[in-house]
């Protein structure tokens, strides 16, 4: 699904990613941990074709197309998604306006036919029972005014809607009490498929026993210094990243 | 234009017989003033950031009789075909076409003036209020008795539709009656390369009256639209005013509301949108001469290519206004590069208990937002249309009249269609 060879990239003359691999199999649940400044974000970012980062060696391919040279709308309809880590306040953007135009840009981009409002309604309103939000949030401008548990509510909210293949979960457990964490890690269990992979970034362990991940990677210095199984992400909550660092 | 074409004209108006004769001295008194102040020019405070080039450069003369429609006029493509409209043409009247609503009385200029003794209110506040003095051409009183209440809104639509090169000065007054209400529209719209409209309009609400006042200044391009509005308002008066401006190549609105009774509202907005060379000019003042009144200006422009404009807005709380609350806000986004935009909200403070904000902000399309939008599938021009939409969407949305509403955003979604680019 997702395969990143020997990646080099960075921001500005600062290279910040030095030759990181990982490759993702359908169905598969991964998650790269490391402290701030290890380069998850960086990662993130280039994997989803945000501007002004450079990629100087390697490839980023997915279902196996190079996607470096890919503005982020095509990466998008080609089935990627990324839970921002800080999700953007758009006053005067209304969600519901916002969700059905992305969902219907997709639909045309898959040769389905476009939801019309009843047909929008519908299906947004069980994704919100779902994730045990309001229905107000129809009304309201996207994460304007929102609570932080809001914001990554609504992140989850645009993931089911939207059904991607490949879905990047960038810390979205910061600033997350435990009840909103568990309902967020439910609809992202649900969504669990033998067709559909996640990368989970994140700093901590503890979105990780909600979301059981299949492979832990460490990250360090812009490199993936040891990669394991859930136990893995254990390990780190005892002993810090300290004893990983050369 | 220079001086001497100014002149020659100003002769040429002398020798007809428009209104009656007892309006010539007071031609001639405009005029020798306007002279005596001359155009603006960069060193006056006021106008420091608009250039009067295209009128400058180009000689306009006085709209003939020939420049009157050959054939009736249809005015349906001008949208608005539910309200009463008075139209008038390269500066003519169209009478057969025109129409007010039972409460509203229409008269013409000369016998409002002759009603008068010629003793009405003459602004002489800058040179464009002199120059349409000198040279006003058509005109009209528009007046709402003692608490009659106008349902259906009253539009002027000009209309400016000639190859030759036109100048025209159109003269209004609306006088609001104690408790009288009415929605008033004035359009400006026509297909002509050059043509020069300078337009006074003189407002005057009498206590608790309401007006509710739009503007829409959909004119060709390469044309100048100078308005000059002068509003007085008694106690617990509300006055609300909508300009939404998309044409013009220069285009600059002087508003002038005086707050005199106590309690009395005034709301002015403006949704602006240039692209090529526009540049449109908004210079505002309200003046709070007694206590209990609040004000807001509430500006946004979004400028595309290498336009530009102004939004100078000035609030004066003269002494004794306590208890004024007052607001202003412009807030810009400039599409390009090369587009300009000078925002230079004041206030002016002489009384001590009050409630007064301002602010401005200028900027380009967010960044972290155009990438947010694009990474859910949405194209860049999608992603930045529906950025801009926000932007105007607080303009818009509030104005209740619902043909006037989607007239302007069908007006705006076609502005948005040709300049929202990659």
């Amino acid at each position: 699904m997702l395969d990143i060879q020997d990646l080099h990239a960075g921001v500005d003359n600062k290279e910040i990613l030095k030759g990181l691999s990982l490759n993702i199999k359908p169905g598969e649940m991964h998650a790269v941990m490391g402290r701030n400044g290890s380069g998850k974000s960086t990662l993130s970012n280039v994997i989803t074709g945000r501007e002004g980062y450079y990629i100087s060696k390697g490839d980023v391919r997915y279902k196996n197309e190079s996607i470096i040279e890919w503005p982020p709308e095509q990466r998008a309809l080609a089935g990627l998604f990324m839970s921002f880590q800080y999700p953007v306040v758009m006053p005067g953007v209304n969600n519901t306006y916002f969700l059905k135009s992305a969902l219907n840009a997709k639909r045309k981009h898959n040769g389905e036919k476009e939801l019309d409002a009843a047909g929008f309604l519908k299906l947004i309103k069980e994704k919100l029972t779902e994730l045990d939000m309001d229905t107000s949030y129809l009304q309201r401008a996207v994460n304007d005014g929102f609570s932080g548990g809001e914001k990554k509510r609504n992140e989850v909210l645009q993931m089911l809607t939207l059904e991607p293949e490949l879905s990047i979960l960038d810390e979205t457990d910061s600033g997350l009490d435990i009840d909103a964490l568990k309902i967020i890690a439910d609809g992202v269990n649900k969504y669990r498929s033998p067709e559909r992979s996640f990368l989970v970034i994140t700093h901590y362990q503890r979105l990780l026993k909600y979301i059981e991940p299949d492979v832990v990677h460490v990250l360090i210095d812009g490199k993936i210094v040891r990669s394991g199984g859930k136990e893995l992400a254990i390990e780190l909550e005892e002993k810090g990243y300290g004893w990983l660092e050369s | 234009m220079n001086i001497s074409s100014f002149e020659s004209e100003f002769n040429k108006i002398m020798r007809r017989d428009y209104f009656t004769s007892h309006v010539k001295p007071i031609r001639e008194q405009a005029f020798n003033n306007f002279l005596e102040k001359g155009l603006p020019n960069k060193n006056w405070e006021d106008w420091r950031h608009t250039d009067l080039k295209p009128i400058k450069e180009i000689d306009f003369c006085l709209s003939e009789i020939s420049d009157a429609p050959a054939h009736e006029l249809d005015i349906t493509e001008f949208g608005l075909d539910d309200v009463h409209t008075i139209v008038i043409y390269n500066g003519h009247y169209q009478e057969n076409i025109s129409s007010v609503p039972s409460g509203v009385r229409l008269i013409s200029l000369a016998d409002y003036g002759d009603q008068n003794a010629w003793k009405i209110r003459e602004p002489n506040d800058s040179p464009f209020d002199l120059l349409n003095t000198a040279f006003m051409d058509s005109g009209f009183c528009l007046t709402i008795d003692k608490g009659t209440q106008i349902d259906s809104p009253v539009r002027i639509l000009y209309i400016s539709s000639t190859e030759k090169n036109i100048m025209v000065s159109p003269r209004m007054y609306i006088n609001l009656g104690e408790s009288s209400s009415i929605t008033f529209i004035e359009q400006y719209e026509g297909n002509c390369n050059e043509y020069f409209l300078n337009g006074s309009l003189i407002v005057e609400l009498k206590e608790n009256s309401r007006m509710s006042h739009f503007r829409i200044q959909n004119n060709s391009v390469d044309t100048v639209n100078i308005g000059n509005i002068h509003v007085q308002q008694d106690s617990a008066s509300h006055y609300t005013f909508n300009q939404f401006a998309c044409g013009s190549r220069l285009g600059r609105l002087n508003l002038l509301a005086d707050l005199n009774g106590k309690g009395a509202e005034c709301f002015i907005n403006g949704l602006t949108l240039t692209n090529n060379i526009q540049h449109i000019d908004n210079h505002i003042v309200t003046s709070h001469n007694a206590p209990f009144c609040t004000s807001s200006q509430y500006f946004r422009s979004v400028l595309q290519d290498r336009s530009s404009g102004v939004f100078n807005g000035r609030t004066i709380v003269s002494e004794g206004a306590e208890k004024t609350d007052s607001k202003q806000s412009n807030k810009n986004l400039l599409l390009s590069k090369g587009a300009l935009m000078n925002s230079n909200p004041q206030l002016e403070i002489y009384a001590d208990d009050v409630k007064c904000s301002h602010g401005s902000t200028t900027g380009a399309l967010d960044q972290d937002a155009l990438f947010y939008i694009r990474s859910r599938g949405l194209d860049i021009v999608s992603a930045k249309s529906l950025l801009i939409r926000a932007f105007v969407s607080e303009m818009i949305e509030p104005i209740h009249h619902e043909n006037i509403k989607s007239y302007i955003i069908s007006k705006f979604d076609a502005w948005l269609n040709e300049n929202t680019v990659q």
